[in-house]
């Protein structure tokens, strides 16, 4: 019961802020008290671990199985904790140019209720619905709510490129579950699991990871099918980036645990040397690009894709560390870039531009708080050792440097070097943004400077940078949760 | 010599509507001027139709409810071979179609429901004192009784005549207003029909000629394919080939579909609704009795609906997106979904026929639940409700209506929320997969690719917030191209509250029973899956 309310909850809040006139003033007090009570469920969930598990659709064997387990709970509070985040980040300011600000506590809300539903869904094709419910509402944020500074035709397409590239993702995602599903003859992942690839030919194991890993693929993102990220980040809204970044893109990388690593071992060994490739060059790519981009926002874009590039490198690595660096990977994004893109897009609100060419006071002097927790930020991105960003790429990398047996040693030694190249990149594009934004290289001291921090947005960020601190220093607190769980999934395959 | 055992009974899902016409006729007779009871009566007909299709629902797999029944000892014996045959036979797939059919008719009745005389431009233009709504009712009814006898149909008499049943009365429908578009639409419905009708005759020929049997049965087409070695086998694979061909005409599908766009467009929304939805029961159900009979003997039809199928959805959703007339969008989109309709049938197996039936019968609620939508607002916005651009801001006059569109079009897309049509994608490409035609199963992915892109087009204007609405109405003009002074002209709130409540109070309803049935299969898709066993 507790996991059907805790989606429940954000989904009827949700209709009910649609529905709302627009002039109605409960719309803040019902999200907040949505996004609370969902929190407070999901900490129940972590400490009972409820199941719920009844008929849903009899005819195609669909259940309504909802669990927790060590791989998803992290994600499911950070998912919590973020959407209570972003509802309180709106309720602060002065209501978005797009729409009302109902709705747009709506569609936060919906992708709220999708996430839940796809880290805590044990059923594939549960999994699958639940995947798809985030997208028209992260349309809407993007579409509706997205900056109001560049022309029509620019929201259109970055909300266009987005909905396309993931539907097709999804649906290349879907078409892997029912070969999977058809030929193991249920839908229950943890059966799948068990079952670890049983009685499925090798290249149908190879088909079916390589159309699992392809379309979650797109969500998470992998080069070369990365191109909606950064237009989608640069136009959405700062909660629609948040929950993008912080996220949607976990979804892609979870779902590759949930669904594939377990239940196709041979097809993922098979497909995994090009899934280390890809993800080395995004972490190379994406560093490049942050390299001369001059758009801020566009450029935490990158390095997402490149931060992403790592989860995949240890997805690659097929061995317990680099699940649990995958993992770890996951949540250390998911906080670092909800810290960034909160900070980079209150200072484009301010700024009404994120172009790094015009000359601006320096945080340091003007507003201090901003300037403090974008150094944080970038300090993790870069992966400095003590915060939480240091633990899921130094993991990576080592989990790569000695994969599991029959995955080629070589190779994901070569990427591991790459990817250390790709960790200097971080620095020297970390070092970039700090010196332009923060020391104020080249800026205009007389340039009118951003309000600082105050009140609930400052609160929300100084959570953020408490929690990277916190994990960076004790990161067993998270890997301790999943690795009984990790340990589990990999000892069904070695079976 | 016996003679045919009827039970009528067993018949009433097809009486039913035939008494409703014999009933509004003799109405029509004795008291002309009357507008409303004509549809009264045919609401009534077509969910009585629907009400004795029920015991067929409870069927499981291989029962059928028969009648019309040759005995043994009488000639069908040395033509088929067997103790018995009958000319009608109605499994549960058959029942659910009739029912589908039968319920599809009344909301559609509900859409084109009579207005009150001095209000409404589409009575103005046919004259004051003429009087059409027995004729249509006449004629809906008929097409129903169609589309019922077919799904049923046994012998390829009855199925060739139930299925023209179904198709002609349409042509006389979307003609009726008499406008030169009206008569482009029935003009072009007419020639594919005749067209149609000699191919599946000519199919229906080669059938006969091959099995040497007047059924549509397994048994026929086996002992066509062991008769007369491969020249039977010839015969029939061309013979089926013909049939599929003739029903892909009424089916729209791609490169038959060329009447669709011209017979929506000339056709007033209730009776486009009517083509989209119970015209398309119809088609399938006569496919279905085809395949059905093909079950037990081969794969010769499979590559012929694979290539169909994939050049419907394709060309289908490529020239919905050009689309700026949202009936004609819904034209093009059907043409995209009789290709998703048929992709299961690759799988020639009772599995396939389900899906198909299953995938149809999503697309059938969420098309009615737009047409509603279209009818309000044509009803609102007479010269402009049909261009998207009238569907601008559509959230912030109408909250309601909106959802139920955004729903509806959600569903078409194949996208939570309409998470039915969602499971209507599962449902279609399980069978493909099981097959193992997975290439096809990725055209059909980058296709619903294309679908999104289409059906977000029109969702756009319609949760389009905050711009006031004239500044909505001119940005997507400028984006859909000729028509934005029209269009910036036409959402003038004050235009809105012309038309007398009572005008809408019929098709408010139909709106509303056609969203609570979504709604209701959206959360528990189950209700329409388990229809199908």
């Amino acid at each position: 019961m507790v996991l059907t309310f805790t989606l429940l909850v954000p989904l009827v809040a949700a209709i009910i802020l649609l529905a709302m006139p627009r002039t109605a003033r409960l719309d803040v007090p019902l999200a907040l008290g949505a996004a609370g009570v969902t929190m407070a469920l999901t900490i129940a969930a972590a400490i009972w671990r409820p199941v719920v598990n009844v008929r849903w659709i009899r005819s195609l064997g669909i259940r309504w199985h909802f669990e927790t387990d060590g791989l998803s709970i992290a994600l499911v509070l950070l998912t919590a904790l973020l959407t209570l985040a972003a509802v309180l980040h709106t309720a602060s300011g002065d209501g978005p140019h797009g729409g009302s600000r109902s709705t747009m506590l709506g569609a936060v809300l919906l992708v709220e209720t999708g996430a839940l539903g796809t880290f805590l869904a044990r059923d594939a094709i549960l999994f699958f619905v639940a995947f798809e419910v985030v997208l028209i509402p992260m349309w809407v944020l993007i579409r509706y709510f997205g900056d109001d500074h560049v022309r029509d035709e620019v929201r259109a397409d970055a909300a266009s490129r987005f909905i396309f590239f993931t539907v097709l993702g999804s649906t290349l995602m879907l078409i892997g579950i029912l070969l999977l599903v058809h030929h193991q003859g249920t839908s229950d992942l943890a059966a799948l699991a068990k079952a670890g690839g049983s009685g499925l030919s090798r290249p149908l194991q190879i088909a079916i990871a390589a159309l699992l890993i392809g379309g979650l693929g797109i969500k998470i993102p992998l080069w070369p099918v990365h191109t909606w990220l950064p237009s989608a980040h640069t136009i959405a809204p700062t909660v629609g980036s948040v929950l993008l970044a912080a996220i949607l893109l976990k979804m892609g990388t979870y779902g590759i645990i949930r669904l594939a690593v377990g239940t196709v071992p041979e097809g993922v060994a098979a497909v995994s040397p090009i899934l280390a490739v890809l993800g080395v060059v995004g972490i190379l790519w994406g560093g490049l690009a942050c390299l001369v981009e001059r758009d801020l926002k566009r450029l935490i874009a990158y390095s997402s894709v490149a931060h992403m590039g790592f989860v995949a490198l240890a997805l690659a690595s097929g061995n317990h560390t680099g699940l649990q660096a995958a993992l770890l990977g996951n949540i250390a994004h998911g906080l670092v870039s909800a810290l960034l893109f909160f900070i980079v897009g209150d200072l484009k609100e301010q700024w009404g531009s994120s172009d790094l060419a015009v000359a601006r006071a320096a945080l340091r002097d003007k507003a201090p708080r901003f300037g403090l927790s974008l150094v944080v930020g970038l300090a993790a991105a870069l992966g400095l050792p003590g915060l939480i960003s240091f633990w899921g790429e130094f993991l990576a990398l080592y989990a790569a440097w000695s994969p599991a047996d029959g995955r080629p040693v070589a190779l994901l030694r070569a990427c591991v070097i790459a990817g250390a190249v790709g960790l200097a990149l971080a620095a020297a594009y970390s070092l970039r943004v700090a010196r332009i934004v923060w020391a104020g290289e080249g800026s205009d001291p007389a340039a009118e400077p951003v309000h600082d921090l105050v009140g609930t947005r400052y609160a929300v960020v100084v959570t953020l940078v408490a929690a990277i601190v916190l994990l960076g220093l004790a990161p067993h607190l998270l890997l301790n949760v999943s690795d009984l769980d990790a340990q589990t999934l990999l000892t069904a395959v070695r079976r | 010599m016996t003679t045919l055992s009827i039970d009528a009974g067993r018949l009433l899902p097809a009486l039913v509507p035939v008494g409703g016409v014999v009933a509004v006729l003799l109405l029509d007779l004795f008291s002309p001027r009357l507008r409303r009871a004509p549809y009264v009566i045919a609401l009534v007909a077509s969910l009585g139709s629907a009400a004795a299709a029920i015991p067929g629902l409870r069927l499981g797999a291989g029962e059928t409810l028969t009648t019309l029944c040759v005995p043994p000892s009488s000639t069908a014996q040395a033509l088929d071979g067997l103790p018995g045959t009958c000319f009608w036979q109605a499994g549960a797939l058959a029942s659910t179609l009739q029912l589908t059919a039968a319920l599809a008719a009344a909301l559609t009745l509900v859409l084109a429901w009579p207005w009150s005389r001095t209000s409404g431009p589409e009575v103005s233009d046919v004259g004051a004192d003429s009087h059409r709504e027995p004729i249509e009712a006449v004629l809906m009814l008929t097409a129903l009784t169609g589309a019922v006898v077919v799904a049923a149909s046994h012998d390829v008499g009855t199925w060739l005549i139930g299925l023209e049943l179904a198709t002609l009365p349409i042509v006389a429908l979307i003609a009726l207003p008499g406008t030169r578009s009206a008569i482009a639409g029935a003009m072009q419905l007419l020639m594919t029909s005749l067209v149609s009708f000699a191919v599946l005759v000519l199919g229906v020929a080669l059938w006969f000629a091959a099995s040497g049997s007047p059924f549509l049965s397994a048994d026929a087409a086996l002992r066509a394919e062991a008769a007369t070695g491969t020249a039977g086998w010839g015969v029939l694979a061309l013979s089926v080939a013909l049939l599929i061909t003739g029903l892909g005409f009424k089916l729209s599908l791609v490169p038959f579909h060329a009447w669709t766009p011209t017979a929506y467009a000339g056709s007033r929304t209730a009776v486009a609704a009517f083509l989209a939805t119970v015209s398309k029961i119809a088609a399938l159900a006569a496919l279905l009795v085809v395949l059905q009979a093909l079950t037990a003997v081969g794969t010769s039809a499979l590559v012929i609906i694979a290539v169909l199928s994939v050049a419907s959805m394709t060309l289908g959703n490529i020239m919905a997106l050009r689309q700026d007339n949202v009936v004609l969008l819904l034209a093009w989109s059907t043409v995209a979904q009789a290709g998703w309709v048929v992709l299961p049938l690759v799988s020639m197996s009772t599995a396939g026929a389900r899906a198909s039936a299953t995938y149809l019968l999503t697309y059938i609620v969420a098309t009615l639940v737009a047409f509603a939508v279209v009818g309000m607002t044509v009803r609102e916005l007479p010269a402009e409700g049909r261009l998207l651009t009238a569907y601008a801001g559509l959230w912030q006059r109408s909250p309601w209506r909106a959802g139920a569109l955004a729903l509806a079009l959600t569903s078409l897309a194949g996208l939570p929320p309409g998470v039915i049509g969602l499971i209507g994608k599962v449902v279609a490409l399980r069978p493909v997969l099981a097959e193992g035609w997975v290439w096809l199963a990725i055209i059909a992915a980058a296709n619903a690719v294309l679908g999104v892109a289409v059906y977000t087009r029109w969702l756009r204007p319609v949760i389009m917030t905050g711009a006031p609405a004239g500044a909505a109405a001119h940005s997507t003009g400028v984006e859909a191209g000729p028509t934005p002074g029209v269009a910036a002209a036409s959402v003038r709130p004050g235009r809105i509250r012309l038309r007398q409540p009572v005008d809408r109070v019929a098709l408010m309803f139909a709106l509303v029973v056609a969203s609570v049935l979504l709604v209701a299969v959206s959360v528990q898709p189950d209700l329409l899956l388990s229809l199908l066993g």
